[in-house]
């Protein structure tokens, strides 16, 4: 057992050495784009507002806003940058999983790795979990230190502005409470993506080339078809239409702490107290995961991966 | 003691070609097997095969197990070079290094160094990086630190310079090879290793041409340069094979009576590629060659 982990360790680890600008680099990359920006809109403020009065007068003025309303700003402007960094991470990780089982059958390095004592079980289960686990970590941690990164500049303006800094920013900001949801919902958002993530390690198994592109339009077409064919048979858009369940998982999951968009839906919007348990919640996050939906989408997703451990076990250089 | 590898009728079919047909082949432990064909004739299937790569029909064991099943278990003791160059390009030299060591529980790291000490990788280099040579050297590297069973190495050499071509062998056969070892060679560079096999597999169309020990074969083939006026006679002692030779008539023959060919000039072992122009090469001396050698490949 122990010696399994420390297998799946260096395998997890060889998926970073081998894409490294989809685990290392992408965060690298948000977390300067995002500083550079903030410098940006500093600098271009200051010509503006010299000595930045009105920022300074904004930040007091923040700082007498009541206790609720400054957390949920507070919170919610550095949950939002979080969410960029998800939103960009699901992005590479699509990429990422379609080249995983297909890469290297395309540079015959896949007769090295056969040649090593690795069931096929464990080289899926390894990138499997590169998605689920080791992209959330490394991204959570680009998290972190942007989030940092950005209280301290403001920590530094608030002092010249002369405000209880730990009141105003990081108290309300709540950083724990936010790494440790965000840490919770990208394992659970992990797994709701779990069939979708199959889908594509699926398709890189055996896709004789351009894995992605089969990964997007067989459900592209199967959607499509069945939405001709209920529209001509019986003038009804479909009940079912396997493009718009998965459009409807993924959309569900490109934020860790699942907004509970359901209630956004199907209120009409007034009624919605805007309050951080919109975007923050552990209550939500755990619903989610003891769903029926999601170990339907568990079953999909662990089905889709046999299926792949079955044509990875049968693919060669050929 | 299992034999190493086990085999009966195996074939293999990729649509109407026939890549293996109906194959016998038993190798015990303690051998080097050089296993020699023209290209297509199936080495690679039959090597693939025994390593599970590929499906077959018949029956095959490796080291008592059965290669299509039981291929994670196989592979601990099994190793092998698919082909040259097929380390993944975007690795640097450190990190294939320690992958197999965590990977692979045979793997003996200072080995492995001391083979690449030799060389001039180093060790932060991306794969991509090295030359063809170079990547060669290091998956050799590799390969002999790793204390397997059977060693199977499909054209190991290829682009390697003869002087590394020259070490690797001798390093194959005086430091790696030993009586549990199995090593299994395919390779157009017959003469390089026709001094260390002790066995010799010769296939063509998916069927062992020749299937024998060096020691047998050495008894059983002879190579005479026979003399300018004997020539006649030696033709008609039913030879495999003739050529010539700066003038002088080369014959090389089956089972024939050493007492007589003693006579007909002087009296060579013949060499593994004269022996596989002779039972491959032209169609003539191929018609004999499998009338003659029938019963080997049944």
């Amino acid at each position: 057992m122990k010696d399994m982990i420390t297998r799946l360790a260096i395998l997890v680890r060889r998926e970073m050495w081998e894409s490294p600008v989809a685990f290392k680099w992408t965060p690298v990359i948000l977390f300067g784009f995002i500083l550079l920006s903030s410098i940006l809109a500093l600098v271009i403020g200051m010509r503006v507002d010299g000595d930045l009065v009105f920022t300074r007068d904004g930040l007091r003025m923040f700082a007498e806003l009541d206790p609720e309303q400054r957390r949920l700003f507070a919170s919610g402007a550095l949950f939002s940058i979080s969410a960029l960094f998800h939103q960009v991470m699901y992005l590479v990780l699509i990429f990422y999983l379609a080249g995983s089982l297909y890469d290297d059958r395309r540079d015959r390095s896949i007769l090295f790795w056969k040649s090593l004592p690795v069931s096929d079980t464990m080289t899926v289960a390894s990138k499997v979990l590169a998605a689920c686990i080791l992209a959330p970590l490394l991204y959570l941690g680009g998290i972190v230190i942007t989030q940092v990164t950005l209280l301290v500049i403001a920590t530094a303006i608030g002092l010249f502005a002369d405000i209880n800094v730990f009141s105003t920013l990081w108290a309300p900001a709540n950083l724990p409470k936010q790494w440790t949801l965000m840490l919770y919902g990208s394992i659970v958002q992990g797994l709701w993506l779990l069939p979708i993530y199959a889908w594509l390690i699926f398709c890189s198994s055996w896709a004789p080339r351009l894995p992605i592109l089969i990964a997007v339009l067989v459900p592209l077409l199967i959607g499509m078809l069945q939405h001709f064919w209920s529209f001509f048979s019986n003038f009804k858009l479909p009940e079912v239409n396997l493009l718009l369940i998965m459009l409807d998982r993924i959309g569900k999951g490109v934020t860790p702490a699942s907004i509970e968009w359901e209630q956004i839906v199907t209120s009409d919007g007034a009624n919605i107290r805007p309050s951080e348990d919109l975007f923050m919640s552990f209550g939500s996050v755990t619903r989610h995961l003891f769903s029926l939906e999601m170990w339907i989408g568990v079953a999909i997703g662990l089905t889709l991966l046999a299926a792949a451990v079955w044509f990875r076990r049968r693919a060669t250089d050929n | 003691m299992t034999a190493t590898i086990h085999a009966r009728n195996l074939s293999r079919r990729y649509g109407s070609t026939v890549a293996l047909d109906d194959v016998d082949l038993d190798v015990p432990a303690g051998r080097i097997v050089g296993l020699i064909g023209p290209n297509g004739a199936g080495k690679t299937t039959a090597l693939k095969a025994i390593l599970g790569l590929t499906r077959f029909d018949g029956t095959l064991e490796v080291l008592g197990l059965d290669p299509s099943k039981n291929r994670d278990e196989l592979m601990q003791d099994v190793c092998f070079i698919a082909d040259v160059a097929v380390l993944p390009r975007w690795a640097r030299v450190w990190q294939i290094i320690d992958l197999t060591e965590k990977l692979h529980p045979r793997f003996d790291r200072a080995i492995c160094l001391k083979y690449l000490a030799k060389t001039k990788i180093k060790h932060k280099s991306k794969i991509r990086a090295l030359s063809k040579g170079m990547i060669v050297q290091l998956h050799l590297a590799l390969v002999m630190a790793i204390d397997a069973k059977l060693l199977v190495l499909d054209e190991p050499t290829l682009g390697l310079d003869i002087l590394f071509r020259k070490q690797f062998y001798s390093n194959l056969l005086n430091e790696y090879f030993d009586e549990q070892r199995t090593i299994l060679i395919t390779t157009h560079q017959v003469e390089e290793v026709e001094h260390i096999l002790t066995d010799l597999i010769f296939i063509k169309d998916g069927k062992l041409i020749l299937n024998d020990t060096m020691d047998d074969i050495y008894e059983r083939y002879t190579e005479v340069l026979v003399k300018p006026g004997d020539v006649d006679e030696a033709r008609s002692m039913n030879p495999l094979h003739e050529r010539v030779l700066f003038g002088r008539h080369i014959f090389l023959f089956d089972q024939a009576e050493a007492m007589r060919l003693d006579d007909l000039g002087e009296i060579h072992k013949p060499s593994v590629s004269d022996l596989f122009v002779a039972l491959m090469g032209d169609k003539e001396a191929d018609a004999e060659a499998h009338a003659g050698t029938g019963e080997d490949a049944g």
